[in-house]
């Protein structure tokens, strides 16, 4: 293109050529090239090789469209290919299905309310000439009891929680559909089930206390769906989600919350049996896999904090293998059986144990369950070909972290130095075989994560 | 750390937020779970900030919020030697000096002004405005109801919670020391006091802005629990926004409730911070150096005479019964007139300094009158359930931390008080006949009463 300046040509048409001479020589400094610009325009049929300039610009224009196009597409395909490298590089998002549709949600209604011995040892009270409370309003009125909270000083100081009044919050917080109310009955069972200061250390008489069936239920009633098989929520067709029936309802929060404080409160309330809260300990590391539930990552985390901590230490080792041998049936080996790790926070000893069996257990999984003894596992991670162009570097990926988890902090590394040497050689494997200039997906996020797991086990 | 910087490049968002994810955990890693983990590099924390600060990805807000408070639980900045003594039951009498980590990474640039040349660099801390500004924001953005609000809203209140539990793992410490040892240094270097100390904020302006977002915050939550959360906003053909949606409407209300909770504790340390700084007042520790401050109790109760909306949505927040209960006996104090008191008993003076002095007030029809006609009647009535609120959750044995606290609740038994409540209640229905008792104060009879029944 010689000609930069094209749309220069229409400005001084707009312009007479009078005022375009007068302004020539008024404003001193216009280049040469500007003013051969506005003579060509003021009298284009004269200057035969100007216009025929013009019109091999005009050829040129044609010419150019083409070539254009074919930039156009050469770019996006380049584009397209960009992505395509991009997009494989990425890691896939973690998240499952977790809740279905809702169930209906049971009644609230509790006739037995207003015969309750708080209410009605009220009615006949002379202070009532004050209030004038009706039988008919008592319900209402012991929602607000609840929610200013002082129905737990009323419970408080009668030392006792009456069947109904306790069957009722308990619903209220797992179905009602009222912040308020949900989060106020929450409340109330934790400070029953926990009390946070001195004057509240009363030993309640409990005239009803939930079990586990009714807990159970209320995960069924959100549309849990853990004996389901759940597809991923990344490839999932889009059922029709509309609101209305799409769980979990906000009363999960409330359901984490007491499942936690449960478990803290086991010394004056027991509750649940061992099996009951395996069961739980699957259920609540299930729902760290759904994205919906990131905001309440911190609740999850207590809860599952509390859950194992419930057990005694013979329990604990036992119930670990069934934990994990249940999750690997469920969560399918790929980016979620690392979110299913990475749920446990391993912190405690506990925690930490229940990390490195899931893990393992997973490994296990991956290697359709053929595999049983830690040192054929890591010679078949050994042994995998990593030059090999159909080699699974995301599968590969997932071994790796799955298999740093299992073996971190764990005594066998210790025990058995055997481990130790062939979980470096398989790192060393990693980290050399996949050259810096790989350009297969995946092969960076391997090589680095080999890398900086070897350089941490050379330095420790 | 070579994860560190590939943060600094400007490369896809998606692998942006995979690097950030991978950093997360290589921190948590390397620090939380070895039992001899090593504290992570100021760099890093302030990396870690910094996501929390900036980032939009619900997954990377979290994530970054809990490392930060786990890292702190494990790495605290002020630790008191000698605390963890296995004989708990006798708690130590002699506490050493709190150990400070001098070169501890902190949130907060609480410098001099020349510093701030020296401080540019660390562009990633709050300084006292930010921390002001911050809580603004939060009013603001609880206002204005709008979708495309949430993620930042949910930042800014994490990034506050984190803030104020800072404030507060410094605190505490240094006030329990203070208490014992009478060493005003160390809580005049508490960051608290130099943030409420800074030139650079307005002090008053700040509680009351801590307080007018309580407020509309509760009343925020009160509001949206008649409808259910989670509407159809969400386009059903995207399913990751769907869930992001869905995690947001979920994750909201419990927000909500913390950071009013999260304020509270800010509100009460600076009370407390006050409590402190007047003992050191009267032991002449205190230079002309701290200069002067009105005490945070007077700001709010200034502020809640004032606009008597806020009563009911700040005292149902402000739940820590020994301050309730002493903010409510100020309130009164200060507009039962005195000489309606000391008139007609000045036989025997009635101790308004006690809750059952405040419950006697009630007890002619001159004296009711006469406040019904100052602060107004709904008003006595909130006050006087919250007082009974509170009263009822606290207990003599507990009040040995503070004299002060002691001699509100002195006097009476309970079911003398519960008396006392019925009769002032019936007072103030009898004086103010325009309106009825309040559903609070019907709440409050009626707690009164059934605890006199079960007593008698």
């Amino acid at each position: 293109m010689d000609e930069p300046l094209d749309f220069e040509f229409e400005e001084p048409s707009l312009v007479s050529p009078i005022v375009a001479k007068q302004k020539k020589k008024k404003v001193i400094g216009l280049d040469d090239l500007l003013s051969d610009f506005y003579q060509v325009k003021s009298d284009i049929p004269k200057k035969e090789s100007k216009r025929a300039k013009i019109q091999k610009s005009d050829e040129s224009d044609d010419d150019v469209d083409t070539r254009e196009a074919e930039l156009y597409n050469y770019v996006n395909k380049c584009q397209q290919q960009m992505n395509e490298i991009s997009t494989d590089d990425q890691m896939p998002l973690w998240g499952l299905q977790v809740f279905g549709d809702q169930k209906a949600m049971p009644a609230l209604t509790f006739p037995e309310l207003k015969s309750c011995v708080l209410l009605q040892s009220f009615m006949g009270h002379e202070v009532n000439l004050l209030l004038e409370l009706k039988t008919e309003e008592g319900e209402a009125f012991l929602e607000g009891l609840l929610v200013n909270s002082w129905l737990l000083k009323l419970v408080t100081n009668h030392g006792r929680v009456e069947k109904c009044i306790g069957a009722w919050t308990f619903n209220l917080m797992l179905y009602s559909p009222k912040e308020e109310l949900r989060a106020a009955a929450c409340e109330f069972w934790c400070s029953i089930l926990l009390p946070k200061n001195q004057v509240d250390v009363v030993l309640f008489e409990m005239e009803w206390l939930p079990n586990y069936s009714e807990l159970r239920r209320a995960l069924e009633v959100y549309g849990f769906l853990l004996d389901f098989p759940s597809k991923s929520s990344s490839s999932m067709e889009i059922v029709d989600r509309d609101s209305d029936s799409a769980g979990p309802p906000q009363n999960i929060k409330s359901w984490i919350k007491y499942v936690s404080v449960c478990c803290q409160a086991r010394t004056t309330h027991s509750v649940f049996s061992t099996s009951e809260v395996e069961d739980l300990i699957i259920s609540v590391i299930y729902l760290f896999l759904d994205r919906q539930l990131l905001g309440l990552s911190s609740a999850l985390k207590d809860c599952l904090h509390s859950l194992i901590s419930f057990f005694s230490n013979d329990a604990f080792h036992l119930s670990c293998q069934k934990i994990a041998k249940s999750l690997t049936c469920r969560v399918p080996t790929d980016v979620n059986c690392l979110r299913t790790v990475e749920s446990v926070a391993g912190l405690g000893a506990r925690s930490k144990h229940l990390k490195s069996v899931l893990a393992f257990q997973f490994l296990v999984a991956c290697f359709d369950d053929k595999l049983h003894d830690e040192e054929q596992i890591l010679k078949s991670l050994i042994s995998i070909n990593l030059k090999d162009k159909n080699c699974d570097l995301l599968k590969m990926y997932i071994h790796l972290v799955l298999a740093e988890n299992w073996l971190f902090c764990n005594p066998l590394l210790k025990d058995k130095p055997i481990i130790s040497e062939m979980w470096n050689a398989c790192l060393r494997n990693c980290s050399c075989q996949i050259t810096s200039t790989d350009l297969r997906s995946y092969a960076s996020k391997v090589r680095s994560k080999a890398s900086y797991l070897l350089q941490g086990s050379t330095t420790r | 750390m070579a994860i560190l910087d590939t943060s600094g490049f400007n490369r896809d968002s998606h692998h942006r937020h995979d690097d950030s994810l991978a950093f997360l955990e290589a921190v948590r890693s390397a620090s939380l779970l070895p039992y001899n983990g090593t504290p992570p590099t100021n760099t890093m924390r302030e990396a870690i900030f910094q996501i929390l600060k900036e980032e939009t990805s619900l997954e990377l807000i979290i994530g970054s919020y809990q490392l930060l408070n786990e890292l702190d639980k494990r790495f605290p900045r002020v630790c008191l030697p000698k605390v963890e003594e296995p004989a708990s039951s006798l708690p130590p009498t002699i506490l050493d000096e709190p150990v400070s980590v001098e070169e501890a990474w902190c949130p907060f640039t609480l410098g001099l002004d020349r510093d701030e040349e020296t401080n540019k660099g660390s562009s990633g801390s709050i300084d006292p405005m930010g921390f002001h500004s911050l809580i603004q924001e939060l009013g603001k953005m609880t206002n204005q109801k709008s979708k495309a609000l949430e993620t930042k809203i949910l930042r800014k209140m994490l990034l506050l919670h984190y803030l104020v539990s800072v404030l507060e793992a410094d605190f505490v410490p240094r006030n329990k020391v203070f208490k014992e040892k009478m060493s005003w240094t160390l809580l005049r270097d508490s960051l608290l006091n130099m943030l409420l100390g800074s030139r650079k904020i307005i002090y008053k302006g700040l509680v009351k802005d801590c307080l007018s977002v309580v407020c509309d915050v509760f009343s925020d939550l009160s509001l949206q629990s008649e409808s259910s959360v989670v509407d159809s906003v969400a386009s059903p053909s995207n399913e990751i926004s769907y869930n992001c949606t869905a995690a947001f409407a979920l994750a909201l209300p419990d927000l909500k409730r913390s950071t009013c909770i999260y304020l509270k504790k800010l509100l009460r340390m600076m009370m407390e911070l006050d409590t402190s700084r007047n003992v050191a007042d009267v032991q002449g520790l205190t230079t002309r150096a701290d200069g002067v401050r009105t005490p945070a109790e007077e700001i709010i109760l200034d502020e809640l005479a004032y606009n008597s909306d806020m009563l009911s949505p700040f005292f149902q927040t402000f739940d820590d019964p020994w301050w309730k209960l002493k903010m409510i006996m100020q309130y009164f104090h200060k507009y039962i007139p005195k000489s309606s008191v000391r008139t007609r008993r000045s036989s025997s003076p009635v101790n308004d300094s006690t809750f059952e002095g405040v419950l006697k007030c009630f007890s002619n029809s001159r004296s009711t009158k006469n406040i019904i006609k100052r602060i107004g009647g709904d008003v006595a009535q909130l006050l006087l359930g919250h007082a009974f609120l509170a009263y009822l959750s606290v207990s003599v044995e507990s009040s040995a931390e503070n004299d002060d606290f002691e001699e509100m609740v002195k006097g009476k038994s309970r079911t003398e008080i519960c008396k006392h409540i019925v009769a002032a209640f019936t007072s103030i229905r009898k004086e103010d006949k325009n309106s009825e008792i309040l559903l609070f104060g019907k709440q409050a009879v009626f707690t009164a009463a059934t605890i006199l029944s079960t007593k008698s």
